[in-house]
């Protein structure tokens, strides 16, 4: 029996091609954007499980006693070195601790003999336990002793590969230069282990024993901060831990506090205690410190693939459905013949889930072609057939699998197997048919959604063109940002190569800004501005625009001691006609400075456009040496400048040997800026594009279900005389009302999330209508085009045919 | 065989009661060959549908050789249905995506009967109803008289007790509508009962006994004497 329902059912697939297609096409559509989804939540919840051990790795971490803007409390995972020591002599489940120096800067330059510096990421510094807490496993050299001695590193087996061309490098030594002018650290190599293919938290190269974690700041007023990690035997209670911690904590706390002589209770007067707790390394990954977790990110992502597999599957009802009436007669016959309901239901099922099956394949190969741009675009590394979670992702399939078998297949075989013998036998299919007004509900729902995206695309299309347009107060071609300071031997010797306009510092440049604040006091009142310090050229270098006054310049000897320059949003603060006029600023003993303001300038934009240009006030300062901004901007007078790159590389290389160039433009810095907004907005258009396909998808099935009830109605019609036109129209009229009742649905909803969206940017433009109405145009066209291509069909026939049908 | 005694069956809709069975009593014979005649609507294709079992009478009684079949519940009805009778449609209700093989093999699926034999019951009908070189053709490539034999072939196969026909040959020429009819006697002869609605007297004119129904009454019985006595 399975043998011949398989075959009935193969050729009604293949008599109806066209449907099968678009039925299975429709929900490998659906799917596809699942199981995408799917392989992004497996690889960010993989992170952490590389090896079994890890699950008695914890991370300790501290409580954040800073301020913060939201008063919310938060744990940092940068701990104070000394709490190694004491979890060491007070908690002795932990059986190994290892402490981890922050990652800081680009990267650190490895100098290998004569070789040119090569700038490599996460060399991180430990002390000599980091291997006996993460358990990785030793390709060359020893994991007991790797790190034993100081001045040892142990390398991942890809950075070995990239540095020698093999992992044959023990013994082998290089210097590690941490940051310009650093005379650098000897290191010899005494170990390689296996790169893991799984995600890491604690991310690394390399990691060295300089010797630096080995011991604390002497001063107990000093604290050195870092990642501390410890491992147990076994799983631990973590609350009854945790409890433990937090009391050893306290009271080394009181401790310290006594020894330099501070009073815990004042400290502390505000009732934010010192806390200290410990979290599993796989909880790691999903809290971090301060930012929003992974999963809070991509809510609004499932939520929508979610709804778009369930629309697929709502399609392939709908589609299901309309189509049974080809099968009622075999039902009718199968019933006469003896067949059980339950039968038929699980044959109707079976051939869902066959179509499921295909669908699914489907999905999987779009998948496979998807994932690189997907990778590229969500820059992550997904993959499927590599997948470490292949087996867990096939399970998750089979799930996925087995729910839109019965949530898709169900109702049609329901309705199938439901049919009355006696009736379809002779050519009435009522029941077959019944459920239109459902049917039009979920049309107009999925319209609403489509006619939503496409406006929201529209609009997000016209606020990217703004910002991509807009002036941003400065010049962002021809400038370069090199990271490091402003070294005078150095700027002396790149301003005498042609081509360079301006060399300069500042402490606040596009995709690398800090912000300090200052009080002045002007005109009796207290008003705080943001502080940027510049050297004499930087608002030039910048190409800044002057409102009125003027910038900076050698020629006016109070330039460097007490003149500043404001930005359009501090003026508008502080009142008119300002330049000229003088403001007070009281320094740390308490005198009154006076400073004058020399010049406004248009308001630049250094961050992205959801922030707002802070109130400004620019101060020409000493920034080489020690104050060292690590932004040096070189101005061109040329577009054309590789060339003179290659000279400020040159000397470069005959003043610092031992670390690299690095650089950006500062027109990279912006695009730089505006990718996360990009990436946004390709997302849409993918869930967009396949959000309209089922959508037509959807009313095709609803076209065809119709054109099919009123197969009778509309032969009857051309015998008394309707030409084929005005049966087009008359099948387009009730749909083209479903669609703009869609419309008028999906206006104020898009405008209420469209809006909510714009208010996120400071810079922003007013909510367009245009998107409102080529979305309407747009819905209207597709769907007059996809309904019009089935009542051609119906309107063509012959009508002796459906009359002697009926 | 059958007894049926006062069989009532309603139709009801919104606004209409019509009662198409009112108050039947009907007996037939093993090895008879019954026709029911009678004007549209007075309710012989509801007294076929209800004798096969595919619709409920409100009342009555309904014996098949002593077992009461109107307290059957909808399993038990298939079950009997597909072990004791066979159909024969008007139009035909052959599986379009079936060959004329598979669309007989059906019944013998559905009767749970292992393959070799299946195989062996098939061709042997096959070969009886003449459409061997037909086997594998699918129901559109057939002749309405042609489909018509697949179709009886299909209710023939599992040798049934009691084959129903509602207007076998309606939907075919007179040629054809004859060969069919002589197919069904040919049946009675081996000892088929049958049942078969008809508008044709000519068709009628095969059978041993005419039974005339209007307004769910029977209204006339009547012997074919002819028949009979080409019988004897």
């Amino acid at each position: 029996m399975f043998k011949l329902n398989l075959k009935i059912a193969l050729r009604n697939l293949l008599k109806n091609k066209v449907y099968a297609i678009i039925n299975i096409g429709g929900l490998a559509l659906g799917l596809t954007a699942f199981v995408l989804m799917l392989l992004y939540i497996n690889h960010e919840e993989s992170y952490d499980t590389w090896s079994q051990d890890l699950k008695n790795v914890y991370q300790i971490r501290e409580r954040h006693s800073f301020f913060t803007p939201d008063n919310k409390e938060y744990w940092q995972d940068l701990s104070n070195s000394r709490v190694a020591g004491i979890i060491k002599s007070n908690v002795p489940q932990f059986k190994a601790i290892t402490k981890i120096d922050k990652e800081w800067g680009n990267g650190f330059s490895v100098k290998i003999n004569k070789n040119e510096p090569v700038l490599i990421k996460s060399i991180k510094d430990a002390d000599s336990a980091f291997f006996h807490v993460f358990p990785y496993k030793f390709i060359k050299g020893n994991s007991e002793i790797a790190l034993k001695e100081p001045n040892s590193v142990v390398l991942k087996q890809s950075l070995a590969t990239k540095l020698y061309h093999t992992t044959d490098v023990i013994g082998k030594a290089f210097r590690l230069v941490r940051w310009l002018g650093d005379k650098g650290i000897p290191l010899k190599i005494t170990g390689v282990v296996e790169d893991v293919n799984t995600p890491e938290s604690v991310v690394f190269n390399a990691i060295s024993h300089t010797g630096d974690q080995d011991h604390d700041p002497t001063d107990p007023g000093n604290s050195h901060y870092g990642e501390i990690y410890a491992k147990s035997e076994s799983l631990l209670d973590t609350t009854l831990l945790n409890k433990n911690l937090q009391k050893v904590y306290v009271d080394f706390k009181k401790k310290s506090f006594s020894e330099q002589k501070l009073n815990f209770k004042e400290v502390y007067a505000d009732g934010k205690m010192p806390g200290l707790k410990a979290i599993t390394l796989k909880s790691v990954h999903l809290n971090p410190p301060f930012a929003t977790n992974w999963i809070e990110k991509i809510k609004p992502v499932i939520g929508i693939s979610v709804f778009l597999l369930l629309v697929s599957i709502i399609n392939f009802v709908n589609l299901s459905t309309a189509q049974s009436v080809q099968r009622a007669k075999e039902v009718g016959v199968k019933k006469v013949l003896g067949s059980y309901k339950k039968q038929l239901l699980t044959q109707f099922l079976l051939e869902s889930a066959a179509q499921g099956v295909i669908a699914l394949f489907l999905s999987i190969i779009l998948v496979e072609m998807l994932i690189p741009a997907f990778n590229h675009q969500f820059d992550v590394k997904l993959s499927f057939w590599q997948s470490e979670q292949l087996l867990t992702i096939f399970s998750e399939l089979l799930l996925v699998f087995v729910l839109i078998t019965l949530l898709a297949g169900f109702y049609p075989a329901w309705v199938l197997s439901g049919y009355n013998p006696i009736s379809v036998l002779k050519g009435n299919y009522e029941n077959g048919l019944k459920g239109i007004a459902l049917r039009n509900v979920l049309v107009v729902f999925q319209f609403v959604i489509s006619v939503t995206f496409i406006i929201a695309i529209g609009v997000m299309e016209m606020q990217s063109r703004y910002m991509n347009n807009k002036d941003l107060g400065f010049e962002r071609d021809k400038v370069i940002n090199l990271k490091t300071g402003y070294e005078e031997n150095f700027v002396k010797r790149i301003k005498q190569i042609p081509g360079v306009k301006y060399v300069s510092t500042t402490t606040q440049v596009m995709g690398n800004a800090f912000n300090t604040s200052t009080k002045i006091t002007f005109k009796g009142n207290d008003i705080e501005l943001n502080r940027v310090s510049v050297t004499m050229d930087a608002l030039q270098t910048l190409g800044v625009k002057v409102l009125s006054g003027r910038l900076f310049s050698k020629e006016y000897k109070q330039d460097t001691v007490n003149s500043v320059v404001l930005n359009e949003a501090a003026a508008n603060l502080l009142g008119k006609n300002l330049v000229g006029q003088s403001y007070g600023f009281k320094s740390y003993d308490n005198k009154i400075i006076s400073f004058q303001i020399v010049g406004i300038i248009k308001n630049y934009h250094n961050e992205g456009f959801d922030k707002t240009v802070l109130p400004t006030v620019y101060k020409v300062s000493n920034l080489g040496g020690s104050a060292n901004t690590n932004n040096l901007l070189i101005r061109f007078d040329t577009d054309n400048y590789n060339g003179i790159l290659k000279n400020i590389e040159t000397e470069w290389k005959s003043l610092y040997p031992d670390f690299p160039m690095q650089y950006e433009s500062l027109d990279d810095a912006f695009s730089q800026i505006l990718l996360e907004h990009k990436r946004f907005v390709n997302m849409i258009i993918l869930f967009s594009v396949i959000s309209v396909s089922l959508s037509l998808l959807g009313l095709f099935a609803l076209s065809t279900f119709v054109a099919k009830r009123r197969t009778k109605e509309i032969a009857v019609r051309k015998v008394l005389g309707a030409s084929n036109i005005q049966i087009v129209n008359m099948l387009n009229k009730s749909f083209l009302i479903l669609v703009m009742v869609a419309n008028l649905i999906s206006w104020p909803i898009a405008y209420i999330i469209v809006k909510k969206w714009l208010d996120g940017f400071a810079y922003r433009i007013e909510m367009p209508v245009l998107p409102f109405i080529v979305a309407t145009i747009i819905s209207v066209a597709v769907a007059v085009l996809t309904v019009s291509l089935q009542a051609r069909k119906a309107a063509v026939s012959d009508p002796v045919n459906a009359l002697k049908y009926e | 065989m059958i007894k049926i005694e006062n069989l009532e069956k309603v139709y009801k809709t919104e606004e209409v009661e019509t009662t198409a069975l009112n108050g039947i009593n009907l007996y037939v014979k093993e090895g008879e060959f019954v026709s029911i005649m009678g004007p549209s609507g007075c309710g012989k294709s509801t007294l076929l549908n209800v004798m096969g079992l595919l619709d409920k009478p409100e009342s009555g009684s309904y014996k098949f050789i002593d077992t009461e079949l109107l307290t059957l519940n909808d399993r038990e009805r298939s079950n009997f249905r597909k072990r004791n009778m066979g159909f024969v449609f008007q139009n035909f209700n052959l599986i379009d995506e079936l060959t004329v093989f598979e669309n007989i093999e059906l019944p013998l699926i559905y009767n749970k009967v292992p393959t070799g034999e299946r195989k062996k019951l098939v061709n042997e009908i096959i070969e009886r109803m003449n459409i061997v070189n037909r086997s594998g053709h699918f129901p559109q490539q057939l002749s309405g008289g042609q489909q018509q034999r697949v179709a009886v072939a299909r209710a023939l196969v599992t040798k049934p007790k009691l084959v129903l026909a509602d207007e076998p040959t309606g939907n075919l020429d007179s040629s054809h509508g004859n060969e069919v009819m002589e197919l069904l006697c040919e049946l009675n002869e081996t000892g088929t009962t049958i049942v078969m609605v008809t508008h044709s007297s000519h068709d009628a004119s095969f059978s041993n006994r005419i039974i005339n129904l209007k307004d769910g009454h029977v209204i006339s019985e009547k012997i074919n004497k002819s028949r009979n006595e080409e019988l004897i």
